[in-house]
C-alpha cells in the first residue's frame, strides 16, 4: 500500500503519540503501546453451499491486556485490512480504560462480504474463526463481541463452537448475546443513560440544577430516546430534537419551547425513529430544517445520530448559551470544528467517555456470565451509574488539574491507566 | 281449362286427393310404429298401403327393394308409367321405392303423376330410410349386448360383429376401416394383401378404376359385387393373419379417429363461431373421451386448430403449445367461456399465456413431484370480440376512431368514454354468460383482468396499460352482477385510454385490430376478519436483472414477493419494499444486517375489504395486532425481531409479545419447497417457451397458484441493448464485460466522476467526508436521471471511508446509474459492493448499477476524457472548489459539442459500453406511481416531420435556388424522432452559388415548423430544420454529410422534388 493512502493505524498511532507526549511516557512504554501485543493472521477454509471450498482470511489483534482480558468486536468486511483492525484494537484499549473496567483492547475480523454469503456459510466462517483462535481467546483472555456486519446470531454460533471445543459452558467468552442466552438486561438503555449520567455530573460540577437546563438533541434513535427519557426525568427540558425522515430523505428538527414529551412523540414515531410530521404539527411542534437543532438557545447539545455532524461549516451556529456538548454518537465532531469548540470554551464530554455505557454494559454481561448469575435491570443500571460517574469524575478532575481540554484529558487518563498497568506488571 | 276458371268440383277433387295422401301416410306410420315389428313385416304392410295414396288407386301398384329383399303388391309390373325414389340410409342408397300405374293416365301429359304424389313418394322413402337406420341400430345394440355377455375373453370374430355393425350403420366409416385394414395387412407383409391392393382399389367403386378397362360401359352392378368380394377378401385375410385382439383394438382406434372428424371440420372452417366449436367439442368429448387414444397426428392437428381458434395464430406460440396442451383442457375451457353466439373471437394474450404455462406444468408434473399441485384459480373468459358486440349493441362504434385522434384529445375524452361504457348495456347473451360465471364464483372476491390480443404480441408489454380490477363480490346477486359488468365495461373502456393508445402509437401498433378479452379470476386467498387476501403473492422472473452479488447468475431468477395481494410486488412502490429472492441462490440475501432486513421488510399490504367492497392498503402491524395469527402460513412469512436477533417463530402460535414481527419469508425459504419449486417452474417454463418469462403467483398459505405467465422480454425495461460495434476508441468512455444487468439508461448529459487515485490521496477523513457531501449537493442540482455517478470502490461505504465515497441513499437518488470503479492498487483489487446497503432502494427507483474493472484486458476506460474535460463543479458548488481535483463534473454537451453519453448494456452477452453520441431526443424516464413509462414519445413525431419535409421539397423552386436534390436522414428518416428532434436535411446544390436566399427561405420554414412542433408537444426550439449543404465535389469525395448519400449503412433518403 502506498504511503499516501489513508491509514487508520497511522492515525491512531499519531493520536497516541500526542498523548504520550503529554504524559512524557518513556520510550519503552511508547514502543509497547504504539503496537499491538499480539496479532493472529489465519485462514478459515469454508465448504460453500455449492460444494466448492473458499478460504477466508481472519484476524485477531490483541492490542493490550494489561488491565484484563482483551475486549473487542469481530467485523465481517470485504475490504478489511490489518491496519484497520490494529487501529480499532488500540481504540478499544483506551475505551475500556477510560471507564476503568478491567478489560484490555482487541479487535478481529474476517475479509468477506456477507452480501455474497448465505447464513450457512457465515456460520461456517464463525465456527472456523473460533477453531483457529480457541487457544487464544476465552473469558479469561480475550472476549469478542458483535461489530460491523455481525450480530447476536454470529456470537451464538461462535460461543457454541467454543463450548464444543472446550467441553464446557463459557457464556463469558463472548458478549452481545440475546437476553436469555447469556445477554444482559439494560443494554438497550445503557448508552443513552450513560450519556446523561455524565451530563448530570458535569452540571453538578458547574453548579447548575438539571431542572433549570434545556437541551437540544440530534437523532431520535435508541441512544437519543433513552437520553431524553433520563434527562427529562431529572427535570431537564429538551426543546428540540432532530430526526431522519425516511420519506423525504432528509432530517427535520422538531421544536417545542415548553419541552418535548417523549411519550407523545414515540406514539407518532415509526420503527426507524422517524416522526410523523403532520401529527407533530397538530401536537404543537414546530418543524424546522435539519440543522436547526444545533442553533438552539439551550444549555446542552447532544449529538446522538451519526458522525461528522458538527463541522467547520456549522460550528459557528452554536449559540453562546451552550455550556455542554455530550457526544452520544461516535465522532460527531470533526477535528477542525473541535478546535472552534475548544476555543469557545464549551465543556465537551467526548464520545468515547459519553457513550461508554455500551461497553460498560458488555463488561457487565461478561461478569454476569462468568458467575452464571444475572442481575435485574435496576441493578445493571445502578452499577452503570456508578461506573460512568466515576469515569467522568476522573476525567474531569484531570482536565481541571492539568488544564486540559476534556477530549485530551480522557485520552490521557486512558493511556496512563494502561501504561501504569504495564509498568505494575513489570513489562516496561 | 284455365286454372282461374277451376270449377268447384275440381277443388273438391283436389281436397280428396290430399285426404288420400294423408290417409296413406297415416297407415304407413301405423305400420312402422308397431311395437317389435321387423323391417320385413313393416315393409309388407307399407307396400300395400301405398296405392291408397295415389289418385288412381285402383291401377296403382307399389314395390320396395331393400338390400336383397323385394316387397311388392300383387300386380306390380314395370310399365312406362313408373315413379321411383331411392331409399337412403345416411346418404347411402340402400334400396328403392317404386310406384307404377298399370294403365295410361297421362292424358297427353308427360307424366301421369301429380307433383304432390312425387313429393309423397319422397316423404315415404325418407321415412323408410330412417326406419331402416333405427332398426339397424336396434340390431347393433342387441348384437353388442350379446357380444358383451360373451365378452370376458374376446371371442373369435368379435371384431366381425363390430365391423358388421359399422357396415350397416356407417358405410363410409366401414369403407375407410376396410381400407385401413388392407393397409395394415400390407404393412405386415402379407403377399395376398399386396396382391389385392395392387389389382384393385376401393376407389374403383367410383367407377374409375384402372381394373375397369371399358370405361364407358355402365357396370354398377358388377362393381358392387366386386366390392363385396373385395371386402370379404380383406376380412378373410385379416381373420387369417392378424390376432383378433389386435384387429379389435385397431378398429376401435380408427373409429375414434373418425369421431374427431366433426371437430376437425368445425375447426377448419374459418367462419365457424365459438358456439359451434364449443358444440363440436362437446359432441366429440361425449363420443370420444380422451381415454381412447387418437393417433398422435390427429391429436396434434386438433390441438393446433383449437389453439388457433381459442388463443392465437402466433406460430411461435402454437409451435410450443401443441406439445403440451390436452384436448381435455379445451373441454374444460368451453364451459367457462362467455361469448355471443356469433362470436369468432379468441381469449386474448393473458389467457393464452396462463393456459400454456398451466399445460406445461401439468405435463411436467408427471415426472416431478415439485411441479404437482401448482394450481390455477377458477377463471372465466370473455371472448375478445365481446367488446365489439358490446359496442355494437350500444351503438358505440364511433369510439373505435378514438385511436387516431390526437393524444391530448384522447386524454380529454377518456373519462367520458369510461362513463359512457359503464352506462351501457351488455348484450343479453353476454349478460347471461356473466351471470352464470357469477353463480359459479359465488361470493368469492374476483379480479377482472384485461386479456387483449395485443398482449400476446412479441415486444409489446402492456403491463399496467390496460386495467385489472379487484371486486369484493359480496352481497345480493344483482349488486354483484352490476359491479362485475361495471368492471368489464371499465376494462373495455381502457382499450381507448390514452396510455395504451400512446403506447401502441409508439410501437406502430395503432392499426392492429385490437380486441379485448377479459379474464374473470377468483382471487386466491382467505377471509380474515373483514379482509380477504392471499397469504403471500408476487412476481417471478426467470432472468435476474437486479443481481446483488456476483455469485448470483442471471439465470438464477428473481422473485419479488409480499404478504397479501401481489399488487405491491408488481408495482414499484416508493415507501415500501418487497422481499427479493434469487431462486437459484436462495440463501444469498439482499439485506445482511438485521437492521437492514428490518428496514427493508414490507410494512404494508394490499387486501380486499369485504365490508366496504374496496381494495385497500393496510399496515401489516395493525393487521397482526387485530387478527393475531390467523393468516395461514404465518410462520413461513414472519420472523421475530427483538432488536438483536432475528428468529423464526416456532410452533403453532406466533408469540408476538417478545418482539416485532418482520416479513422475511425465512420460513418459506427454509421449511418449504417454495423456492425450489419456483426455481423449477421458472426454468421449466423458460426452457419450454424458449424465452425468459415473468410469472405472477399467489398462495393461500397452502397451495401455490399461477395467475399470469408471459415472456419476460415483454417488459421493455429488461431487454438487452444492441451493443454498437466498431465504435472509434475516441468515442468510448468506458466498457465493461463483467456482471452486467439489463436495464435502459436514458441519455446522459453529465458525468460526476470521483477520481479514484485523487480520492485515495486525500489526507484526512474530513476531506473524504466532504467528497460525499459534495456528491450529495450535486445530486440535488443536476437534472434527475440525466447524470451518472462514477467513483472508486463502494459507494456508501459505511466501514472504511477510504474504500468508497461516504454517501447515503438520498445523496445519490437522482442519478441514472451508479458506477463503481475497481482500480488496482498494487496487487490489491478492491471488491465492489453490488449490494450496497441501499441496494433495494436502487432497485425500487430503477437506478442502474455497473461495476467497472478498468485494468482488465480488453476494457476501455477513457481516463483522459474523464480527467481532462472541463470540470464545471466549481460553478455548481463553489463551496467545494478545493475538492475540484477529486470531484469532477463533466458537462458532456459542453465538452463534446452538443453530444450526449449513451450507455448500452446487454446482459446476454455480458457487455456494456458508454459512448459519446448525438442525442436522439428522447424524453427522460419518468416514473409514475402505477405505470412504468418506458418512453413518452408519440409515434407520429417522425411522421408529420417527414410529411413536412416532403412538402418543403415540393415547394422548393429548384432552378431559382440552384438546388439539385434534397435528402432526409437521421431520426425522421429512421422513424425514431422524438418531440424535440430536428429534421435533418441534406441539400445538394450547384457549386459556388450564394446561399443567402435559400438559407433565408429555409429559415422561414424552420421557424414555422418549430412553432408547429411547440403547439404539438410543448417543446421549444429555435428552428426545426438542420440543413447540410453538399456539392458535386463533396459527393464525389464523400465529404462529411455527402457520405450519407448512397451510403450502404443508414443512407440519406431522397425526397420527391418538383420537376
Amino acid at each position: 500500500m502506498k504511503g499516501t493512502d489513508f491509514n487508520p493505524f497511522a492515525m491512531a498511532q499519531a493520536q497516541f503519540d500526542k498523548v504520550a507526549d503529554i504524559l512524557a511516557l518513556d520510550q519503552g512504554t511508547r514502543d509497547l503501546l504504539r503496537n499491538p501485543l499480539r496479532e493472529f493472521h489465519f485462514s478459515i477454509p469454508v465448504k460453500m453451499d455449492d460444494g466448492t471450498t473458499q478460504v477466508f482470511q481472519g484476524f485477531r489483534v490483541q492490542h493490550n491486556d494489561a488491565m484484563g482480558p482483551s475486549k473487542g468486536g469481530i467485523r465481517f468486511h470485504p475490504q478489511e485490512t490489518v491496519n484497520t483492525v490494529r487501529a480499532l484494537s488500540m481504540w478499544m484499549s483506551w475505551k475500556t480504560a477510560v471507564v476503568n473496567i478491567p478489560l484490555g483492547g482487541g479487535k478481529g475480523g474476517v475479509i468477506c462480504d456477507p452480501h455474497n454469503l448465505s447464513m450457512k456459510e457465515q456460520e461456517q466462517i464463525c465456527r472456523g474463526w473460533v477453531r483457529q483462535m480457541s487457544k487464544n481467546v476465552g473469558p479469561l483472555n480475550d472476549v469478542p463481541a458483535p461489530d460491523v456486519m455481525t450480530n447476536a446470531q454470529h456470537m451464538l454460533w461462535m460461543l457454541d463452537e467454543f463450548e464444543v471445543i472446550n467441553g464446557a459452558k463459557y457464556p463469558g467468552f463472548i458478549t452481545g448475546k440475546p437476553v436469555g442466552m447469556g445477554g444482559s438486561l439494560g443494554r438497550t438503555e445503557a448508552t443513552g443513560y450513560g450519556v446523561i449520567f455524565t451530563v448530570r455530573e458535569a452540571l453538578k460540577q458547574m453548579g447548575i440544577k438539571p431542572e433549570n437546563t434545556t437541551a437540544s438533541v440530534q437523532g431520535f434513535g435508541n441512544v437519543a430516546q433513552y437520553a431524553i427519557q433520563l434527562y427529562t426525568q431529572m427535570g431537564g427540558k429538551v426543546v428540540c430534537v432532530s430526526c431522519w425522515d425516511q420519506k423525504d430523505e432528509t432530517s427535520y428538527s422538531y421544536k417545542k419551547n415548553d419541552g418535548i414529551k417523549l411519550e407523545e412523540l414515540l406514539k407518532i414515531t415509526d420503527k426507524f425513529g422517524g416522526i410523523d410530521k403532520e401529527k407533530a404539527v397538530k401536537m404543537g411542534y414546530e418543524i424546522l430544517d435539519a440543522e436547526a437543532w444545533i442553533e438552539q438557545e439551550v444549555d446542552i447539545l447532544i449529538p446522538a445520530a451519526i458522525e461528522n455532524q458538527i463541522r467547520k461549516d456549522n460550528v459557528d451556529k452554536i449559540k453562546d448559551t451552550v455550556k455542554i456538548i455530550a457526544e452520544g454518537a461516535n465522532g460527531p465532531t470533526t477535528p477542525d470544528a473541535d478546535k472552534v469548540i475548544e476555543k469557545k470554551g464549551i465543556f465537551v464530554i467526548p464520545d468515547f467517555l459519553a457513550n461508554a455505557g455500551g461497553v460498560t454494559c458488555s463488561y457487565f454481561e461478561q461478569v454476569q456470565c462468568n458467575m452464571n448469575y444475572y442481575w435485574e435491570k435496576d441493578e445493571v443500571l445502578s452499577k452503570l451509574d456508578t461506573k460512568m460517574t466515576a469515569a467522568f469524575l476522573a476525567v474531569s478532575d484531570l482536565a481541571k488539574k492539568q488544564n486540559l481540554y476534556m477530549r485530551d484529558a480522557a485520552y490521557v487518563i486512558a493511556v496512563s491507566r494502561v501504561a501504569q498497568a504495564c509498568k505494575d506488571r513489570g513489562w516496561v | 281449362m284455365k286454372k282461374t276458371e277451376k270449377p268447384v268440383e275440381s277443388l273438391i277433387h283436389e281436397l280428396k286427393e290430399r285426404a288420400k295422401e294423408l290417409n296413406c301416410l297415416y297407415n304407413i306410420e301405423e305400420a312402422l310404429n308397431e311395437r317389435d315389428t321387423t323391417i320385413d313385416a313393416a315393409f309388407k304392410m307399407i307396400v300395400d298401403a301405398i296405392p291408397g295414396g295415389w289418385q288412381y288407386s285402383e291401377i296403382t301398384q307399389a314395390k320396395i327393394t331393400y338390400r336383397e329383399k323385394v316387397f311388392k303388391t300383387k300386380g306390380f309390373a314395370y310399365t312406362p308409367w313408373i315413379l321411383a325414389e331411392p331409399i337412403k340410409v345416411q346418404g347411402v342408397e340402400m334400396g328403392a321405392l317404386l310406384v307404377a300405374y298399370t294403365e295410361d293416365k297421362t292424358n297427353k301429359k308427360e307424366t301421369p303423376f301429380l307433383p304432390e304424389e312425387e313429393k309423397l313418394l319422397k316423404t315415404i322413402a325418407d321415412r323408410l330410410g330412417h326406419f331402416i337406420l333405427h332398426q339397424d341400430l336396434k340390431n347393433v345394440f342387441s348384437d353388442l349386448r350379446e357380444a358383451t355377455t360373451h365378452m370376458n375373453r374376446p371371442t373369435k370374430g368379435e371384431w366381425r360383429i363390430v365391423l358388421d355393425m359399422i357396415r350397416k350403420t356407417d358405410p363410409n366409416l366401414f369403407l375407410s376401416i376396410a381400407r385401413k385394414l388392407l393397409h395394415m395387412l400390407c404393412w405386415n407383409g402379407i403377399e395376398e394383401a399386396e396382391e389385392l391392393s395392387r389389382q384393385s382399389s376401393i376407389a374403383m367403386k367410383s367407377n374409375d378404376g384402372e381394373y375397369d378397362e371399358d370405361e364407358n360401359k355402365p357396370k354398377k352392378k358388377m362393381i358392387i359385387n366386386n366390392y363385396d368380394d373385395y371386402i370379404d377378401q380383406i376380412l378373410k385375410l385379416a381373420d387369417k393373419y392378424i390376432y383378433d385382439e389386435e384387429i379389435l383394438a385397431r378398429v376401435q382406434k380408427w373409429i375414434q379417429e373418425d369421431k374427431s372428424s366433426g371437430l376437425v371440420k368445425a375447426l377448419e372452417t374459418k367462419d365457424t363461431s365459438l358456439a359451434d366449436i364449443a358444440d363440436a367439442i362437446r359432441k366429440y368429448y361425449h363420443l370420444a373421451p380422451e381415454k381412447f387414444e387418437l393417433s398422435p397426428s390427429t391429436i396434434k392437428g386438433l390441438r393446433v386448430s383449437l389453439l388457433r381458434r381459442f388463443f392465437t395464430e402466433d406460430l411461435d406460440y402454437i409451435r410450443v403449445a401443441k406439445d403440451y396442451v390436452k384436448l381435455t383442457d379445451f373441454y374444460k375451457l368451453i364451459d367457462k367461456m362467455i361469448y355471443q353466439p356469433t362470436s369468432r373471437g379468441t381469449l386474448g394474450g393473458k389467457s393464452s399465456g396462463l393456459f400454456l404455462a398451466a399445460s406445461i406444468i401439468n405435463k411436467k408434473s408427471d415426472d416431478n413431484e415439485l411441479m404437482k399441485n401448482v394450481k390455477i384459480p377458477k377463471t372465466w373468459y370473455v371472448a375478445s370480440d365481446g367488446v365489439l358486440s358490446f359496442m355494437q349493441y350500444n351503438n358505440l362504434e364511433e369510439v373505435l376512431e378514438q385511436k387516431y385522434k390526437d393524444i391530448d384529445e384522447v386524454r380529454l375524452e377518456y373519462p367520458h368514454i369510461v362513463q359512457l361504457f359503464k352506462n351501457s348495456q351488455f348484450p343479453p347473451d353476454m349478460l347471461k354468460g356473466i351471470s352464470m360465471a357469477l353463480d359459479d364464483f359465488g361470493e368469492s372476491p374476483i379480479v377482472v383482468r384485461s386479456s387483449s390480443l395485443l398482449e400476446d404480441q412479441m415486444g409489446a408489454s402492456f403491463s399496467g396499460k390496460y386495467k385489472s380490477l379487484f371486486l369484493a363480490n359480496q352481497g345480493q346477486k344483482s349488486e354483484r352482477l352490476s359491479a362485475l359488468t361495471d368492471a368489464i365495461a371499465e376494462v373495455y373502456a381502457s382499450t381507448f385510454g390514452p396510455d395504451p393508445i400512446e403506447y401502441r402509437a409508439e410501437r406502430g401498433l395503432l392499426d392492429f385490430h385490437e380486441e379485448m378479452g377479459v379474464m374473470i379470476q377468483e382471487v386466491v386467498g382467505t377471509r380474515i376478519g373483514k379482509y380477504y387476501m392471499p397469504s403471500f403473492a408476487g412476481v417471478a422472473f426467470s432472468n435476474n436483472e437486479f443481481r446483488w452479488s456476483p455469485r448470483i447468475k442471471r439465470e438464477d431468477g428473481l422473485v419479488r414477493m409480499v404478504p397479501g395481494l401481489g399488487t405491491r410486488a408488481v408495482d414499484r412502490i416508493g415507501d415500501d419494499f418487497p422481499v427479493l429472492i434469487a431462486p437459484g441462490q436462495p440463501n444469498l440475501n439482499v439485506n445482511i444486517t438485521t437492521e437492514d432486513i428490518f428496514k427493508y421488510a414490507p410494512k404494508k399490504m394490499d387486501v380486499i375489504n369485504l365490508e366496504t367492497n374496496e381494495f385497500e392498503t393496510i399496515s401489516i402491524e395493525d393487521f397482526v395486532a387485530s387478527y393475531g395469527n390467523q393468516l395461514p402460513g404465518m410462520n413461513n412469512i414472519f420472523s421475530i425481531y427483538d432488536g438483536h436477533i432475528m428468529r423464526q417463530p416456532m410452533g403453532i402460535a406466533l408469540n408476538t409479545n417478545n418482539g416485532e414481527l418482520v416479513v422475511t419469508f425465512e420460513g418459506l425459504r427454509k421449511n418449504s419447497n417454495f423456492v425450489k419449486r419456483m426455481d423449477l417452474i421458472l426454468k421449466t417454463l423458460q426452457n419450454c417457451l424458449k424465452t425468459p418469462i415473468d410469472l405472477e403467483f399467489a398462495s393461500n398459505g397452502v397451495d401455490l397458484y399461477l395467475l399470469q405467465c408471459r415472456p419476460q422480454s415483454f417488459s421493455k425495461e429488461n431487454v438487452g441493448d444492441q451493443i454498437p460495434q466498431n465504435v472509434p476508441k475516441k468515442q468510448i468512455i468506458f466498457s465493461a464485460k463483467k456482471y452486467i444487468s439489463n436495464g435502459k439508461v436514458p441519455e446522459i448529459t453529465q458525468i460526476v466522476y470521483v477520481d479514484p487515485i485523487k480520492y485515495g490521496e486525500l489526507e484526512t477523513k474530513d476531506e473524504m467526508i466532504q467528497v460525499g457531501r459534495a456528491v450529495g449537493k450535486l445530486n440535488k442540482l443536476l437534472p434527475k436521471r440525466k447524470f451518472i455517478l462514477m467513483g472508486p470502490g463502494r459507494w456508501g461505504s459505511r466501514g472504511d471511508i477510504k474504500l468508497g465515497v461516504n454517501v447515503t441513499y438520498s445523496d445519490i437518488n437522482n442519478t441514472a446509474m451508479l458506477i463503481e470503479i475497481a482500480k488496482k492498487k498494487g496487487s490489491y483489487l478492491p471488491d465492489l459492493s453490488f449490494g450496497t446497503h441501499f441496494f433495494q432502494d436502487l432497485v425500487e427507483a430503477s437506478i442502474r448499477y455497473l461495476p467497472l474493472y478498468p485494468d482488465d484486458e480488453g476494457i476501455e476506460f477513457n481516463e483522459e476524457y474523464l480527467c481532462s474535460s472541463t470540470n464545471v463543479m466549481k460553478n455548481l458548488i463553489p463551496e467545494y472548489s478545493h475538492l475540484s481535483d477529486v470531484v469532477r463534473v463533466i458537462d458532456i454537451t459542453q465538452a463534446s459539442d452538443g453530444k450526449i453519453l449513451k450507455i448500452f448494456v446487454n446482459a446476454e452477452i455480458e457487455e456494456a459500453i458508454a459512448i459519446i453520441d448525438t442525442p436522439k431526443g428522447e424524453l427522460p424516464i419518468e416514473e409514475k406511481h402505477y405505470y412504468v413509462y418506458e418512453e413518452t414519445q408519440i409515434s407520429d413525431h417522425w411522421k408529420w416531420r417527414l410529411n413536412m419535409a416532403q412538402r418543403l421539397a415540393n415547394d422548393l423552386d429548384l432552378d431559382f435556388y440552384n438546388v439539385r436534390a434534397i435528402y432526409i436522414f437521421g431520426s425522421v428518416k429512421n422513424a425514431v424522432a422524438g418531440p424535440g428532434s430536428d429534421i435533418d436535411l441534406i441539400i445538394h446544390i450547384d457549386n459556388d452559388i450564394k446561399l443567402d436566399r435559400l438559407e433565408c427561405w429555409l429559415k422561414g420554414w424552420s421557424l414555422a415548423l418549430s412553432e408547429v412542433n411547440f403547439l404539438r408537444t410543448g417543446y421549444q426550439t429555435d428552428g426545426l430544420l438542420d440543413v447540410q449543404f453538399v456539392t458535386d465535389e463533396d459527393i464525389k469525395k464523400k465529404h462529411k454529410y455527402a457520405a450519407k448519400i448512397g451510403a450502404s449503412i443508414d443512407p440519406a433518403r431522397p425526397l420527391r422534388i418538383r420537376v
